[in-house]
């Protein structure tokens, strides 16, 4: 399509004086005393290149010069000439007469000179355009990076794997099916069905899927590629290039974020620190020493002040430089227009950033401790170290920041502005598993996140712009608190670098195939609820054993399986209950079997389970019969009996709760799952309930599944 | 904060809470109802007394269309002559067009079929037309009966309407109907012929992905 704009372009203009049209500077030049074609027909209009075209040109297409050449400039420039070279080539391929074009180019002489005023008018429309083209780029960036992640995270070969997660296909594994765009097979949970245009069901992997949407979404299905847009990726490789350039400084490595395990030390910091409730690392009260021990020595050389902070400052400061020259141009039509709506953007970014956004590299325990007090900029100010080289360039950071920080922040508001379906942030990550040891080791490095008011449509009327990020972990199937780790709070910032490492312990082989780590990203708020920002998930089956694999991974939505997960049936454990109605002695026996694959509760791995059980309605709360605790098992057997005194026609008022707790010493005691059988039951607990009453006498033991849901109030006793 | 609570009334230009931005151009002759129209859509305002509009300008709205947000940018051109070299130059990126002529102004309908050339010549060739004949409110001084507006859209292959900015009849019509073309198109585009899609991506980025996946050969 664009070579055949361009070779139109040649064969109608042979005179190639036609092409051009001036940029925005020259055009408010010339359109200030030099009207146009007529009163300085000698004025050659100065060549410009496309290029340039194309950075106010508001629909980014090649070829648009084409269109805004000839009648302007081009048959003004000769005004004997009716119509051009190229309206007669047009007239003739359509067919039309041109008389009716040659009255009308007459008149066009006539009236041709854009007066200043007007010209200031297009302009800043264009210039309007041009603002909401650039976000739109952005947009497109986004959905472009999405879709690669998507690609670079498939695993699979797609003839004997699911190309995307990787699961054997075939007789003996996962159903498969055949993503109808690119021909390689996948899982049916990467594939997604689609009705063709024929009304036929069709199968699409989730790349493929995902592409079709980005050529929607984009605008390509029309322009047939995909149009101009700016990849967020540019601005993380300008990073990543001057990290490593620092690397490589041996000044600044010493003070570089350490990757270790000193995930022990670490909770405790956090959960003394927090008041979130999510911070009951339970984890931390097991076996501790050996861990910190081996952290000891680092953690001191380290915290001799924030010496931290100078790997980060200046990676700012460069970045701002590289930045602000892309932004040059666009700081160059300021100055030469007047005043222009996106000053008010611009004014009003300046106005809610705090000063650039000095995470902590967040290596530090120490740092960790007194991060509660001092704001961010106050920590920049004291924590220098003096005399140092490393400080200079960072106080020249600094320095340079507060001009520069308004440029510093900008791509991110365009690049991180969320659209529902694109990014919420990413985060770096890495995962190990460590077989020998049973033990997975999350290291979360650093994210960088959207503007918070862009996440939900927030008013950015009262905050500042920025997060209180914090990353919290889970495995799921399964919601006990001994699941839950989470990093420490970085204040105010956007782009956080936690650089900790959180393990879990007692996973097994099985739970690597079976579990799902999932981790999101939240903001910590002392006002409101803790805000989620956004989440991603990695099924372990994913890692191989004992081998790092890092993630760069595009956050996203709370997705709604969760909630299905944390309550998900089985991940409470299973009960055994024998039920029994005694006409000789009047009375419903219950009977308390065993519990199995209970829920962890302790940091142990285990839990110390008890039963209890009530009948209910309950009028003299005399109905709770406990059975004895089982210690440190999932699998415990009671075989204890407890005996209701009941009538039988009473029966089938009532309702048996049956819950089952973890034992702990000096707290209070915690649900594990429960189980209600009863007339107001359904499925199996109904028809255990209904068996009981149909056959007296007669001892009937089923399994039921515990949910996590208390069957009713007053549980908690 | 009166920079922030001008900021949130300007929602609809900075909003990026959509799923698809199409571009639509509206043309005709010069004081045919252009700019009335879209202040009528985009604002729901009307203003009796007629301003040229110089050059270009444009307007941004947000529909939904099924459970989709579709971004609108909408531009309005001069009708004037004097303009076109400026407005010709955005006739390239619009997917929609909404052509539109006058019923009181014969004049105005004769150029319809100039104008068409113009949106074949400029426009990208699947762009869809929807043929707006405005002023129907004004019955009495009707000089172009709807049938000849009927049957020249029928001749150009272009959806037609009567409408009335002033009256605000079939304003918001014309518009979703017109998103509801491009929505077909697009979803024909995509779905039916996918090999636009996987043979396009070869001259993208997007094939920077793992090698064993192949392309559809197209």
């Amino acid at each position: 399509m664009r070579e055949r704009g361009r070779q139109r372009l040649r064969s109608s203009n042979s005179d190639s004086r036609l092409v051009e049209i001036p940029d925005e500077h020259s055009l408010a030049i010339h359109g200030r005393g030099v009207h146009l074609p007529q009163t300085a027909p000698t004025v050659v209009q100065p060549p410009l290149t496309g290029e340039k075209l194309y950075r106010f040109s508001t629909l980014e297409l090649p070829d648009l010069p084409v269109a805004m050449t000839d009648t302007m400039f081009g048959s003004g420039n000769d005004q004997w000439i009716c119509p051009n070279d190229r309206q007669l080539a047009l007239r003739a391929k359509l067919q039309t007469g041109w008389s009716v074009h040659t009255y009308q180019t007459e008149r066009q002489r006539k009236s041709q000179s854009l007066q200043k005023q007007e010209l200031d008018i297009i302009l800043s429309v264009i210039r309007r355009a041009e603002q909401l083209d650039q976000v739109e780029q952005h947009r497109i960036g986004r959905l472009v990076e999405r879709l690669e992640n998507m690609c670079r995270s498939a695993v699979g070969n797609g003839l004997s794997q699911c190309l995307l997660c990787g699961e054997v296909l075939g007789l003996l594994g996962a159903p498969s099916v055949l993503c109808q765009d690119c021909s390689k097979k996948v899982c049916t949970k990467c594939g997604v069905e689609t009705v063709s245009s024929q009304r036929r069901l069709q199968w699409l992997c989730k790349i493929c899927s995902e592409r079709r949407e980005v050529w929607k979404r984009s605008g390509a299905w029309f322009y047939k590629a995909l149009p101009k847009h700016v990849r967020p990726m540019k601005e993380r490789a300008i990073e990543s290039r001057m990290s490593t350039e620092e690397r490589s400084d041996p000044k600044i490595a010493r003070s570089l974020p350490v990757n270790f395990t000193y995930k022990w030390a670490q909770s405790k910091v956090v959960s003394s620190e927090s008041e979130d409730s999510d911070s009951e690392v339970s984890v931390c009260s097991g076996e501790p020493k050996a861990f910190t021990s081996d952290f000891q020595p680092r953690r001191g050389s380290e915290s001799s002040g924030g010496s931290s902070l100078a790997p980060v400052q200046p990676s700012i400061s460069l970045s701002l430089a590289v930045l602000s020259e892309s932004h040059s141009s666009l700081a160059s039509e300021h100055s030469s227009l007047p005043p222009a709506p996106e000053d008010e953007d611009t004014d009003h970014s300046r106005l809610s950033h705090t000063p650039p956004a000095l995470s902590r590299t967040g290596s530090l325990r120490s740092s960790a401790a007194s991060q509660q007090s001092d704001g961010p900029a106050a920590a920049a100010a004291g924590d220098q170290p003096p005399g140092d080289e490393d400080l200079d360039r960072a106080f020249a950071g600094g320095a340079t920041a507060p001009p520069a920080s308004k440029r510093d922040e900008e791509p991110d508001v365009e690049g991180y502005d969320s659209d529902d379906s694109t990014t919420l942030g990413t985060l770096d990550f890495s995962l190990l598993y460590d077989q020998e040891n049973n033990a997975l080791h999350c290291t979360i490095n650093k994210a960088k996140l959207p503007i918070p008011r862009y996440r939900k449509g927030l008013k950015p009327m009262d905050h500042n712009g920025l997060s209180d990020p914090y990353v919290k972990l889970h495995l799921l199937p399964g919601a006990s608190k001994a699941n839950k780790l989470r990093t420490k709070t970085l204040r105010n910032t956007l782009n956080p670098v936690w650089s900790e490492t959180l393990t879990y312990y007692g996973i097994t082989d099985e739970d690597m195939v079976r579990k799902t780590l999932r981790i999101s990203v939240c903001d910590e708020d002392k006002f409101r609820h803790n805000e989620f920002i956004g989440e991603t998930r990695i099924p372990l089956k994913k890692l191989k054993p004992n081998q790092t694999k890092n993630f760069y991974n595009c956050l996203e939505k709370q997705l709604p399986i969760d909630k299905t997960d944390d309550k998900s049936l089985e991940e409470r454990g299973r009960i055994m209950i024998s039920l029994k109605y005694s006409s000789q002695k009047s009375a419903l026996v219950v009977g308390i079997v065993r519990c199995a694959h209970l829920a962890a509760m302790d940091a142990n791995g285990f839990s110390d389970p008890y039963v209890k059980t009530y009948l209910k309605p309950d009028e003299n709360k005399k109905s709770k019969h406990k059975t004895a605790v089982k210690k440190k098992t999932l699998n415990p057997e009671f075989n204890e009996e407890f005996f209701y005194d009941i009538k039988y026609a009473d029966l089938t008022k009532k309702t048996l709760e049956v819950t089952v707790w973890d034992y702990d010493i000096g707290k209070s005691n915690d649900f594990i799952g429960g189980v209600s059988l009863g007339i107001n039951a359904n499925g199996e607990r109904l028809k255990h309930w209904f068996d009981c009453l149909k056959n007296k006498d007669k001892k009937i033991e089923r399994w039921h599944t515990l949910t996590n849901e208390l069957p009713g109030s007053g549980m908690n006793d | 904060m009166a920079k922030a609570d001008q900021r949130f009334g300007q929602r609809d230009g900075s909003d990026q809470n959509f799923d698809y931005m199409f571009k639509l151009l509206i043309i005709g002759n010069s004081s045919v109802g252009k700019t009335s129209f879209l202040f009528r859509y985009a604002d729901d305002t009307f203003n009796n007394s007629f301003v040229s509009t110089v050059g270009i300008d444009f307007k941004v709205k947000t529909v939904y269309r099924n459970d989709k947000r579709v971004k609108l940018q909408i531009w309005d051109t001069a009708g004037q002559e004097r303009y076109r070299t400026i407005t010709t130059a955005y006739y390239r990126g619009a997917m929609g067009f909404i052509l539109m002529y006058d019923i009181t102004n014969e004049e105005s309908f004769n150029a319809v079929q100039d104008w068409a050339t113009q949106i074949k010549t400029y426009s990208w060739d699947n762009a869809q037309v929807i043929l707006a004949g405005n002023k129907c409110d004004m019955d009495d001084e009707r000089v172009v009966p709807p049938e000849k507006g009927r049957h020249l859209a029928e001749q150009l292959g272009f959806e037609y309407y009567e409408t009335s900015a002033k009256e605000n009849i079939n304003v918001r019509q014309v518009f979703e109907r017109l998103v509801d073309i491009i929505c077909v198109k697009m979803s024909e585009r995509v779905d039916t012929d996918p090999a636009i899609v996987t043979g396009g991506a070869k001259n993208t980025r997007l094939t920077d992905k793992p090698p064993q996946l192949p392309q559809n050969c197209c």
